[in-house]
């Protein structure tokens, strides 16, 4: 008996001894960083895109050397798109994958439960997808990034497009959630800082996200003295919400027509020449839009790869890898604390330009895309972007002091 | 008041659309006693059939609406051959497990075959465009789905009242020991109800395609609807499925246009009041009807 419990303390020594040592990397292992997108349900688009995104990076930085000399792994969980799924999903990446950074996060509901979670992890986080302004604003944290553009830094643009036209009465058509009532409300604060004399009309329509038929909304909207309309309706109800328009005639009014999310080119994709031409569309980042050798390059590798131009999901995930290798490498090290500090402030070059981690709420000061749809583009089968504006995006940024963040 | 009418049309083709579906739910919880989680997932698949039958293979939508139906059905004949024929002597709960394996199955197929990208099918160009009705100008194509289901409607309440197939099934439904010892071939009744609930539901996915983009979570979103039609109709019924889809079909299009600010707690008020004071819904067993 007692044989048997020394070779149980033997085993039990020799456990606790490994996973001692399990947080030391050696050279030659590859640095593990796991990503976190919806991969199944009605938003798994938004997953596969950013995957085709980060693959692409991978392959350039691993087929020049890696990152610190060693390779990058990718490992990939699906969110659902739900916070507690997400959360499982991250600590079994640090903790039983080893992952030593992560991406990710399509959802602003997804990013708001997980992000107060990160200090907990001590792993860095980019975020290369999810809009919603707590995340760089009163959520924040040492350890959360952002490389994509944020509902607040969007709706300032958008602001700025609005009180160009001569519509004075707006109102919106928006999900019913956090992303349409935020985009609204900062789109509204914005537009009457700049002129005003708008009126913010009290009649808003919120229909349920996944709606199916937006009929009613729209309907209630032509029948309004509205002269303009936010509308941030995204994916496949943006598509649905689309055509119904078009079936009513919704775009033959004279109505300033502003899709938020509209120049995503998997909506784009979708409807061909069912997206109207002369309506305001935005997205965080236009292929056509930047005129520099990185973009140059993406676009290319990723229509070779793909077949299709990329999204501004696709770009954002790919810039992310990116900005893990300068970081890490600065930092000399993949230790969680030491390359989350490297972020904090970094400049780097991505396909949309420069851009930097600002330091007091890790938001990447990135441009929103606006133009107004023109005729079809002759090989992509998508509608082209007209009046193309590209937003400083120092600009369109709150102030630190705005977003409500404390580091 | 040109309002009212186009609202009125519009809760009439989300009603009737929903009711297609539903009823199919409904015929196979009556006979069946299973209730069918995979029924959306059965929906989407006519739709993404009809999408490959129309956008890849170039054939007209009227051979779509004929084609993917009969392929769904055929589906549901095997997947009640090699799954659900073992469950059926079992507790109802074994049946919800069953069936929502069956429709993840469903959902990461769609996904492999179809990918996770958004699809649209046109209508056939009888049916696009619009027309002036009620003082308001409405989708042809939502005038088909009305008068397809109003077919439907008729055809199935003459199957139900007026064969000897309808009555064999609605024997089934009532006893099926009895039914079995008067030689009914329940087997066979049973396999076949559950293909007729999953080529209705395909009939209202090759129906929808034309106006809801096609995604891999088109089955969920209609899943959870045709539930709460048949929670307010009652589950089992034939006109409670009736019932409760142009109930919704109303709320969705008389709530969005003139109450936004409660439509999304409408469909659910509207359920709590039936569940509180008719507990079977407003036509289910048990109920006076």
């Amino acid at each position: 008996m007692k044989s048997i419990s020394i070779k149980k303390l033997m085993v039990a020594m020799t456990a606790t001894a490994t996973l001692g040592t399990a947080g030391i990397s050696y050279a030659d292992d590859p640095i593990r960083i796991g990503g976190l997108y919806i991969l199944s349900g009605s938003a798994a688009t938004y997953g596969e895109f950013a995957q085709k995104g980060i693959d692409l990076a991978v392959d350039e930085i691993n087929g020049s050397g890696g990152i610190l000399g060693r390779q990058v792994e990718m490992i990939y969980e699906d969110t659902q798109g739900k916070a507690s799924v997400a959360i499982q999903a991250a600590r079994k990446l640090v903790y039983s994958e080893g992952a030593d950074a992560l991406v990710g996060l399509d959802s602003s509901g997804v990013a708001q439960g997980m992000v107060p979670t990160m200090p907990e992890l001590q792993k860095p986080l980019i975020i290369t997808h999810a809009a919603t302004p707590d995340v760089t604003g009163k959520l924040c944290n040492s350890f959360t990034y952002r490389i994509s553009v944020n509902v607040a830094q969007n709706m300032k643009a958008a602001a700025l497009v609005a009180a160009e036209t001569d519509a004075t009465n707006w109102t919106t058509i928006g999900p019913d959630y956090a992303f349409g009532h935020q985009s609204w409300e900062f789109f509204g604060n914005y537009l009457k800082e700049i002129n005003p004399d708008v009126n913010l009309m009290s009649e808003t329509n919120f229909p349920r996200f996944g709606a199916e038929d937006f009929t009613p909304f729209i309907d209630r909207v032509m029948d309004s003295d509205a002269e303009g309309v936010l509308i941030s309706v995204w994916g496949g109800d943006l598509v649905n919400f689309v055509r119904q328009a078009n079936t009513r005639g919704f775009f033959e009014k004279d109505l300033e027509v502003m899709f938020t999310v509209g120049a995503a080119t998997e909506v784009l994709t979708a409807l061909g020449e069912e997206m109207p031409e002369g309506v305001h569309l935005s997205t965080r980042y236009w292929y056509e839009a930047y005129d520099n050798d990185i973009n140059e390059r993406f676009v290319k590798a990723y229509l070779d790869a793909y077949g299709n131009p990329p999204s501004y999901n696709a770009e954002g995930a790919y810039a992310a890898m990116y900005a893990y290798k300068q970081a890490m490498e600065a930092a000399g090290s993949t230790e969680g604390p030491a390359v989350a500090k490297a972020l904090s402030g970094m400049s780097m070059e991505a396909p949309n330009g420069t851009v930097t981690f600002r330091k007091g709420d890790n938001q990447a000061m990135v441009s929103p895309n606006w133009g107004v749809s023109g005729p079809m583009h002759p090989e992509h089968g998508i509608r082209t972007l007209n009046n193309l504006q590209i937003f400083d995006g120092e600009k369109v940024a709150r102030t630190v002091e705005e977003t409500g963040c404390k580091l | 008041m040109s309002g009212i009418g186009a609202a009125l049309l519009n809760s009439l083709d989300i009603g009737l659309l929903l009711f297609i579906i539903a009823v199919g739910l409904n015929i196979v919880f009556g006979v069946l006693n299973i209730i069918n989680f995979a029924h959306g997932a059965l929906y989407m698949l006519g739709a993404y059939l009809a999408f490959t039958l129309i956008n890849i293979a170039g054939m007209p939508f009227w051979a779509a609406l004929i084609l993917a139906p009969i392929g769904v059905a055929i589906l549901a004949v095997i997947i009640d051959r090699v799954l659900l024929r073992f469950i059926y002597s079992r507790d109802v709960a074994d049946s919800l497990l069953l069936t929502f394996a069956i429709l993840l199955i469903i959902n990461e197929s769609v996904r492999m075959i179809w990918g996770s990208g958004i699809h649209v099918v046109q209508p056939p160009d009888l049916l696009s465009g619009s027309v002036q009705l009620l003082g308001s100008s409405v989708a042809t194509y939502s005038l088909f789905v009305i008068v397809i289901g109003l077919l439907l409607l008729a055809g199935l309440w003459y199957l139900f009242n007026r064969t000897r197939v309808g009555r064999i099934m609605r024997a089934a439904a009532l006893d099926r020991d009895m039914a079995e010892a008067l030689c009914i071939n329940t087997r066979l009744v049973v396999t076949g109800v559950f293909a007729f609930g999953a080529w209705l539901a395909a009939v209202g996915g090759v129906m929808a395609a034309p106006m809801r983009a096609l995604d891999p979570g088109m089955g969920d979103k209609i899943i959870i609807e045709s539930f709460i039609v048949v929670v307010i109709g009652g589950l089992g019924s034939f006109p409670g499925a009736l019932l409760g889809a142009i109930i919704l079909g109303l709320i969705h299009g008389f709530g969005g246009r003139y109450l936004p600010e409660v439509n999304l707690l409408l469909p659910f008020v509207g359920m709590a009041l039936v569940l509180l004071f008719k507990p079977n819904g407003m036509m289910g067993k048990g109920a006076n009807a």
